[in-house]
């Protein structure tokens, strides 16, 4: 039998895994009934379809999202250099790193945040 | 589904660091009292990017972008994206950072901002990215002031970011105090491969966290026979790599037992066993000027355990000396070394200080109390 892969819960995740009632027709995963959006696609599809497109995959999207954001926000400061007021030597300081500065990398593993107690 | 509510951090979640624990309390709250809501979080590896729990959405950023501003700043654009669909019918928007705060305070907005600084990257920032310029440092801070200024509540953990927050200007009746909590666990069965007799450490590996200082410690209790140190890490074990270093030239490595990213509910239960939890926090303008609210020391105090802490401020507002533990200056390892020598020497005594710790937190530091005061918050923004 195939199983729902959808995953579930808040703080603790684990996957649905009752009986598939099909599957997903944009990534083709299998989805049980009750987690089966309008037209039989998954949550995560489904949610996706809401928003705009987000392909981090895409070479350009981070460039085009800032600079596309950036003329939004300026609006917000009066202000259109507020962003570029972080230069390449404020950047340079924040590449990945030693060890110590968790955030520095990024990977699967690995956490970020500003801040931790 | 539009959201009436959403809580925006940027941090990975869930996780098994303390933010994830304190994530979880205070989003809970604000989707009970909403009716759902969007969670805007980190994501990547196993993590679903869109999920759903009800009436509760998570969306998880999961860019991989190496450059810590970039990233923060495409995650900025990124939280616009998802507040953008709700931006009608959204009425609260909690943020845990500037990056996240930066879109909720737009122009044109009719929802509310709260925005819960656990720290201030400004001055963070400097601490766990040495090479950042202070002029970088300056232009941070200056962004955190715009979104404090234009947030409607700011709620804070401990006395002493309240005060950190005050100095940048934000007006005291926009200060609220919600400290952070732990729920007493039941009884919990010790360990399986718990060793005979331990003291432990639960966090992160920050330098600010002092573990240099606790290595110095241990090698000053060598002539403890079978006394162990159990080091629960809440970071992937490469992240340790420095202390261990450093525990191997200090000649401690082999008397110490390390576990990297358990879950919540077995470090209770490794907390719950041990003869003293070792909070050793540095003196350091990080700790001292924006403070900390240390998750560890009430999950400590929770589990009974009796703490052995660094005598800063933000401590001090959860624990006192001789009575929930002992407090002892920063970066003293001789006189933190002392201290747990002389816990260890009077169980009888060292059990009573767990006791009432545990019964600390009962009386005021419940999740369930620190909620009430999230909610109190909430109820205010109504008015
Ligand atoms: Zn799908
Ligand atoms: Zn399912």
């Amino acid at each position: 039998m195939t199983r729902c892969t959808v995953t579930t819960g808040f703080f603790v995740l684990g996957r649905c895994g009752q009986a598939a009632a099909g599957s997903c027709p944009h990534c083709a995963r299998p989805v049980c009934a009750a987690h089966a959006a309008p037209g039989g696609a998954c949550p995560e599809c489904a949610a996706a379809r809401g928003y705009r497109t987000q392909d981090p995959h895409d070479p350009t999207w981070v460039g085009n999202r800032r600079r596309d954001y950036y003329q939004r926000s300026s609006r917000t400061y009066q202000d259109t250099y507020w962003y570029s007021s972080f230069d390449e030597y404020d950047r340079g300081a924040f590449n990945p790193g030693d060890d110590y500065s968790y955030g520095g990398d990024w990977g699967p593993d690995d956490d970020t945040g500003f801040v931790d107690s | 589904m539009r959201h009436r509510a959403a809580y925006v951090a940027f941090d990975r979640f869930p996780s098994s660091k303390g933010s994830a624990v304190h994530i979880a309390q205070m989003a809970d709250e604000l989707f009970d009292r909403y009716g759902g809501g969007l969670l805007g979080v980190i994501g990547g590896g196993d993590l679903p990017r869109y999920q759903r729990e009800g009436t509760r959405e998570i969306a998880r950023f999961d860019a991989r972008i190496p450059n810590l501003i970039d990233r923060a700043e495409a995650f900025s654009g990124w939280v616009a994206d998802h507040l953008a669909p709700h931006w009608e019918t959204l009425e609260v928007c909690h943020v845990r950072d500037p990056w996240s705060a930066l879109p909720a305070v737009a122009d044109g907005r009719r929802h509310k901002v709260v925005y819960e600084v656990n720290g201030l990257p400004s001055i963070e920032m400097g601490h766990t990215w040495p090479w950042a310029a202070p002029s970088t440092l300056g232009k941070i801070r200056e962004l955190e002031r715009f979104c404090l200024e234009r947030s409607d509540a700011v709620v804070v953990p401990s006395r002493v970011i309240g005060d950190a927050v005050r100095e940048r200007g934000v007006p005291e009746h926009k200060v609220h105090l919600v400290p952070n909590g732990a729920d007493v666990p039941g009884a919990t069965e010790r360990p399986a491969d718990a060793p005979e007799r331990y003291v432990i450490y639960v966090g992160a590996m920050q330098p600010w966290q002092g573990l240099d200082v606790l290595m110095r410690v241990f090698a000053r209790l060598a002539d403890l026979d079978g006394l162990r140190l159990v080091v629960c890490a809440s970071v992937p074990e490469r992240r340790a790599k420095p202390v261990r270093r450093l525990a191997e030239r200090l000649g401690v490595a082999d008397r110490i037992d390390w576990r990297f990213t358990l879950p919540h509910h077995e470090v209770a239960a490794w907390l719950a066993h041990a003869e003293a939890s070792v909070a050793p926090l540095t003196g350091c303008a990080r700790n001292l000027d924006q403070g900390c609210a240390p998750l560890k020391v009430i999950e400590s105090m929770a589990a009974g355990v009796p703490v052995v802490a660094s005598d800063l401020p933000a401590v001090r507002e959860l624990m006192a000396d001789g009575e929930h533990g002992r407090l002892v200056p920063a970066d003293r390892p001789a006189e933190l070394a002392r201290a747990i020598r002389v816990l260890l020497e009077y169980p009888h005594e060292a059990a009573a200080m767990g006791r009432r710790g545990r019964e600390h937190i009962e009386e005021g530091l419940t999740w369930a109390r620190s909620r009430a005061r999230l909610a109190e918050v909430y109820r205010t923004l109504d008015r």
